[in-house]
């Protein structure tokens, strides 16, 4: 059959070229039934060609589009951290709240002094991370605007579970003011906001090396670290063994931190998680009842169906 | 995850005796436990009052309690540490380790001898970073909590 085709395209593409040769040839090919005719070489160059074709322009699209072309140096790009198997990640698994818990505890005591967390109201905590007494205790420990009274004046007044987070400085210049001209950037969406999300920022917290590699440049005001694009980050390792105590007694470590941190951060990203996935759990019972009972009624209607014979009765055999 | 973690998940969360409660636990017992040690210190102030000779006694036993506690807090080492450096001295990152140290080698020696050194050793960091992180990977989360 390739055969065949393969004839027939030389044989147009010979057309094309040269109108006589194609009528003798049409003239010999109709007289002696069949391709016998063709030479065979010319068949086996034909498809020769063809494949080399094919397989060039193969080789010339990967030439072309194949190699990424990087425009930046490893270190300008940053080492891509490594994937970490969390917990929250899993199909059918929740955020693991006590890990919630010691995650804020984290932010609170470490991160809360220099970086904001402005989405996240005292309310969004309770249920997830804090019982209601410890969210209203916590609200009222700052002080917040109240609306204008009747003079006009703005007062102060404890906070409530509707406000949100008190951030640590007025505005972005005085954070950046206080940070060297850098600017701690808000963290209630930075596991949404960066590449690699959890594994970055985990990374990120726990892979300030000793000392940078020998011959990097480092400059001036910033501190070496291989996951932060570019290699110099203006924040400096802020976590250490032992630098907060845990309530529930889990050792401190540089790591244990950096995770419960970082797992507290991408649930303020993505408060609605474990809603998410409970919602799916009943979109799949919900389909797979229906389904079931479609099966069922299908069976039903086609019972009759099914079940019924068409027989053929043969006239009687009648021998005349 | 294994298949079956799954399934007990789903039973532990359909079992309808099982509930989690946002509230904190009732605080009925602390009050009985502030009154029985403010009993017991009662107690232990009368006896300090009436045996004077003992007190030598007891602070020694508080003073080896202290010595106890101290010993109960262990210095804590960062697992994550701990397993990238064997990882980094595993066979399985001997190759990048190997280009990691010729590096550093060549560029302070080269630092040494007062020259500028034409390259740095941060991409045979990553490369060994790499390799380290991803092999402590997962013994580093069935340590932490
Ligand atoms: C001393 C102040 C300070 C503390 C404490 C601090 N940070 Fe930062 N952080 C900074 C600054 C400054 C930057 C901006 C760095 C830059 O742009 O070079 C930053 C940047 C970041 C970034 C963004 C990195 C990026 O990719 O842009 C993350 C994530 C982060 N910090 C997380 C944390 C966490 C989590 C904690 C608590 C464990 C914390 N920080 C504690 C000052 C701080």
């Amino acid at each position: 059959m390739l055969a065949r085709s393969c004839l027939r395209a030389t044989r147009a593409f010979a057309g094309a070229r040269n109108g006589a040769v194609q009528i003798t040839k049409r003239a010999a090919s109709s007289s002696s039934s069949g391709s016998t005719a063709e030479s065979p070489l010319r068949l086996n160059i034909a498809a020769a060609a063809s494949t080399a074709v094919a397989a060039g322009s193969i080789a010339w699209y990967y030439h072309l589009y194949g190699p990424n072309a990087d425009a930046m140096t490893p270190a300008e790009e940053g080492l891509h951290p490594t994937h970490y198997p969390w917990v929250h990640q899993q199909w059918f698994k929740t955020f693991d709240h006590q890990a919630l818990r010691r995650g804020f505890q984290v932010y609170r005591e470490v991160c809360a002094s220099c970086h904001s967390l402005s989405r996240v109201p005292y309310r969004a905590l309770v249920g997830t991370i804090l019982t209601v007494d410890e969210a209203k205790a916590l609200a009222e420990e700052n002080e917040y605007d109240t609306e204008p009274n009747d003079q006009g004046e703005i007062e102060k007044r404890p906070g409530k579970l509707s406000d949100y987070l008190p951030a640590p400085y007025k505005n972005d210049e005085a954070a950046r003011f206080a940070n060297n001209g850098a600017l701690p950037p808000d963290l209630s969406l930075i596991v949404k906001a960066r590449h690699g999300g959890c594994d970055y920022i985990f990374s990120l917290l726990t892979g300030y090396p000793d000392e940078p590699p020998a011959g990097a440049q480092v400059g001036a005001g910033l501190n070496f670290n291989p996951y932060f694009p570019g290699t110099g980050i203006a924040m400096a390792r802020v976590l250490y063994d032992g630098l907060v105590e845990y309530e529930d007694g889990t050792p401190a470590s540089t790591s244990q931190m950096a995770k419960d941190v970082v797992e507290f951060l991408n649930w303020a990203a993505e408060p609605e998680m474990d809603d998410r996935k409970k919602m799916g759990m009943k979109v799949l019972v919900v389909t797979s009842v229906l389904f079931a009972l479609s099966v069922w009624v299908k069976r039903y209607k086609w019972a009759w169906i099914k079940s019924r014979q068409i027989v053929y009765d043969p006239p009687k055999d009648v021998r005349h | 995850m294994g298949f079956w973690d799954t399934i007990t998940d789903l039973v532990e969360a359909a079992t309808p005796w099982s509930t989690a409660d946002a509230d904190a636990p009732a605080k009925e017992s602390t009050e009985e436990v502030t009154a029985e040690t403010t009993q017991e210190e009662a107690s232990s102030e009368k006896e300090a009052a009436e045996a004077p000779e003992e007190e030598p006694a007891a602070e020694e036993e508080e003073e080896e309690e202290e010595e106890e506690e101290e010993e109960e807090e262990p210095e804590i080492v960062d697992p994550k540490e701990q397993l990238e450096e064997e990882c980094r001295n595993s066979k399985q990152c001997a190759p990048v380790k190997h280009h990691f140290d010729e590096c550093v080698e060549r560029v302070t020696s080269a630092q040494a001898n007062g020259e500028t050194a034409k390259e740095d050793c941060v991409e045979e960091f990553f490369h060994l970073a790499h390799c380290a992180t991803q092999c402590a990977a997962p013994k580093l989360w069935s340590i932490l909590k």
